[in-house]
């Protein structure tokens, strides 16, 4: 029997893999730190307890459903709300702040959408669980293969997209340099408007595998947002494949870290887990404002061996 | 003598009011006209709070000889606490404003530590360490009881425990405001000062300031430390109006959030504009909260909720369609002319006009 500590790891450290990886491609787009975007993933949660408590099917169908709607959601902001501001030469705070903004209005429709449930369909829409829903594969849970595995082929599809397509090309040199791509014929707003697309649809999927592990709640947003941003920065924030160094990084740390260190101090040192990404926020940020792909790894390790 | 529920209504709309305008006033210094992304606020208001919620009680506890643990025993020992108060009512008065000076030390001494990175971070990176800072108060306060009871929180004794029960809260109202004025009159003094045009010139172009010979760094360090002092102050208030203290609290979209949106709505720069916000906001609150009851039948949900979704819409359409608020920011105040040039003046203006 496997520690279930390890399962707990291994979907946590996915789902942020998966979140940060789309918070770093719209800050990519935007050079504007999005705080709503964990809330995207909680839209993807109720997608799950919608698909399996009031339709009753194989719950994850509701993941395309939820990369539709997030998708929506993250362009919505975009749309009609960063890209006005930004036009408007708002500052980053401002935008900022209209990003918060943002979350405080979905929260506040998921927390309705919540009392819904529960008046309409009398199904548990707050704190609730899942698991009994999953399905089984090799006599576990199934969610804890297709967690990784639905990562690990996400972020190679991504990869290759950004590598080795003509729009990965144009999303790279848009991000690189939105004035030139414009110039040279790159429809600039409709390459950011996909890759906002994109990273509320990741973020969705992500919420709806979490579900079914996980308790859900129309309040996660606040709380997952640190560990995101910690996975995000400690990644560097402006390189995808940091994104997802940094998800590892910060959600192993998170579930092991804790785990092993409340084994040798005390079990007291649990409750303090969500310091840990802010730990690493402050920490990378004063060390190494680059990230773990900006460090010049080659120099320290020839300096270590000589 | 009872009070009517509509006089309840607006002594406690005073008080959050009070409360709210000098936590918004010091944002506004720091943001309005520093330009400092503060998103930590919460951080000096939970620590001012805490301050008072476990300093005085526990002092006064020791000079009354109140046996007891002051967080197992939160309950008969604060009760004890207010019955010396009931009968010491200056000195216990005494005790509580050292507790409040205390509690701006703490918050200074937040600020300064704060400006750590903000002298080295600029924008959207300062935003998100301050913000992962303000967190770490409440994760702290919840999980590490001798502080303010961890989960269940502590009650903390009353200074007003002398006055009789029906004026406690118009009493705690009306000295609330008086700190409003003072705080008001304060960062009104500030702005028009050196240090309030060198706040503005940093926020508009730091390269300039700096070359003029302002010390860019030291004027952020000032003012952060200021600004977290007066909601340190702030949190401190709260808590003896309230009369308890729980960790959760302190949350982000209490005491970061919504005194930006406030400002925001007022308009950025303006203490003016600050007041009015905050009178808007606290306002739109106290009322559905107040209707809460009547909307309950006619909608399939908790009215709260109808209640952020407004704040959030507002904001946004604010930040949109009139980013620079309700009232718009005055330019530099400058120094008055002395009195016989602007004699001269008229004189002139008689003449020849």
């Amino acid at each position: 029997m496997i520690n279930p500590v390890f399962f707990d790891a291994a979907v946590f450290a996915s789902l942020l893999v998966l979140l940060s990886l789309g918070l770093t491609l719209t800050y990519l787009t935007t050079k504007v730190p999005n705080f709503a975007h964990a809330s995207f993933a909680t839209l993807g949660v109720y997608m799950t307890l919608v698909a399996s408590r009031v339709w009753e099917v194989n719950p994850y169908l509701a993941l395309p459903v939820a990369f539709l709607l997030s998708g929506v959601v993250a362009v919505a902001l975009y749309t009609f709300i960063l890209k006005p501001l930004a036009k408007r030469g708002a500052t980053d705070a401002i935008q900022m702040i209209a990003t918060l903004a943002f979350d405080m209005v979905l929260i506040a429709g998921l927390n309705i959408l919540a009392d819904y449930l529960t008046e309409t369909f009398r199904v548990k829409s707050r704190e609730f669980t899942l698991r009994s829903f999953d399905l089984e594969f090799m006599d576990l849970p199934m969610i804890v293969t297709v967690a990784p595995i639905a990562v690990a082929i996400i972020g190679i599809a991504l990869f290759l997209m950004l590598k080795k397509t003509k729009f990965g090309i144009a999303v790279r040199a848009s991000t690189e340099n939105p004035d030139l791509s414009g110039t040279v014929g790159i429809n600039v707003n409709a390459v950011y408007t996909i890759a906002w697309m994109i990273a509320g649809g990741l973020a969705g999927v992500a919420g709806a595998l979490m579900a079914l592990w996980f308790l859900g709640d129309p309040n996660l947003g606040p709380l997952l947002i640190p560990s995101i941003f910690a996975a995000s920065i400690a990644g560097g924030f402006t390189n995808i494949f940091g994104a997802v160094a940094g998800g590892l990084l910060v959600g192993l740390a998170e579930v092991l870290g804790t785990r092993f260190l409340a084994g040798e101090l005390g079990s007291w040192l649990i409750a303090y887990r969500p310091l840990i990404p802010l730990i690493i926020i402050a920490v990378t940020l004063m060390f190494a404002p680059r990230g773990i792909t900006g460090v010049n790894w080659s120099k320290i390790r020839s300096k270590i061996w000589r | 003598m009872a009070i009517e529920p509509a006089a309840i209504f607006i002594i406690d709309m005073a008080a959050i009011f009070s409360i709210y305008a000098i936590i918004n006033l010091s944002l506004n210094l720091e943001f309005g006209y520093g330009g400092i992304p503060n998103f930590g606020k919460v951080l000096a208001v939970g620590a001012g709070a805490f301050v008072i919620a476990s300093l005085p009680g526990r002092i006064i506890a020791q000079i009354a000889g109140i046996e007891g643990d002051y967080i197992r025993e939160n309950l008969t020992v604060v009760a004890q606490v207010n019955a010396w108060l009931l009968d010491n009512p200056v000195p216990g008065f005494a005790i509580f404003a050292v507790g409040v000076a205390i509690a701006a030390l703490v918050g200074g001494a937040l600020g300064v530590a704060t400006s750590y990175p903000a002298l080295r971070l600029r924008g959207d990176y300062l935003a998100i360490t301050l913000l992962a800072f303000g967190e770490s108060i409440r994760i702290i306060g919840n999980n590490f009881p001798p502080l303010v009871g961890g989960t269940l929180g502590v009650q903390v004794p009353d200074p007003l425990s002398f006055v009789p029960d029906e004026l406690r809260f118009p009493t705690a109202s009306l000295v609330l405001i008086i700190m409003v004025v003072m705080v008001y009159i304060y960062c009104e003094k500030t702005i028009r000062s050196p240090l309030g045009r060198s706040l503005r010139a940093m926020r508009d172009n730091e390269m300039a300031a700096e070359s003029l010979g302002k010390d860019v760094g030291r004027v952020r360090m000032k003012t952060i430390m200021v600004a977290s002092a007066i909601a340190a102050i702030a949190g401190a208030l709260y808590a003896v109006y309230v009369g308890s203290t729980i960790a959760i609290a302190y949350d982000r979209a209490s005491w970061t959030f919504w005194p930006f949106l406030m400002i925001l709505i007022g308009g950025l720069a303006n203490n003016k504009g600050v007041l009015v916000g905050t009178l808007l906001f606290v306002a739109l609150r106290k009322t559905i909260i107040f209707f809460k009851d009547s909307f309950e039948g006619f909608v399939p949900f908790d009215v709260v909720w109808l209640d952020l979704l407004l704040l959030g819409g507002i904001l946004l359409a604010v930040l949109l369609f009139r980013p620079q608020g309700v009232i718009v920011e005055k330019p530099t105040h400058t120094l008055g002319r002395p009195p016989t040039a602007k004699g001269i003046k008229r004189v002139f203006n008689l003449l020849f006009r």
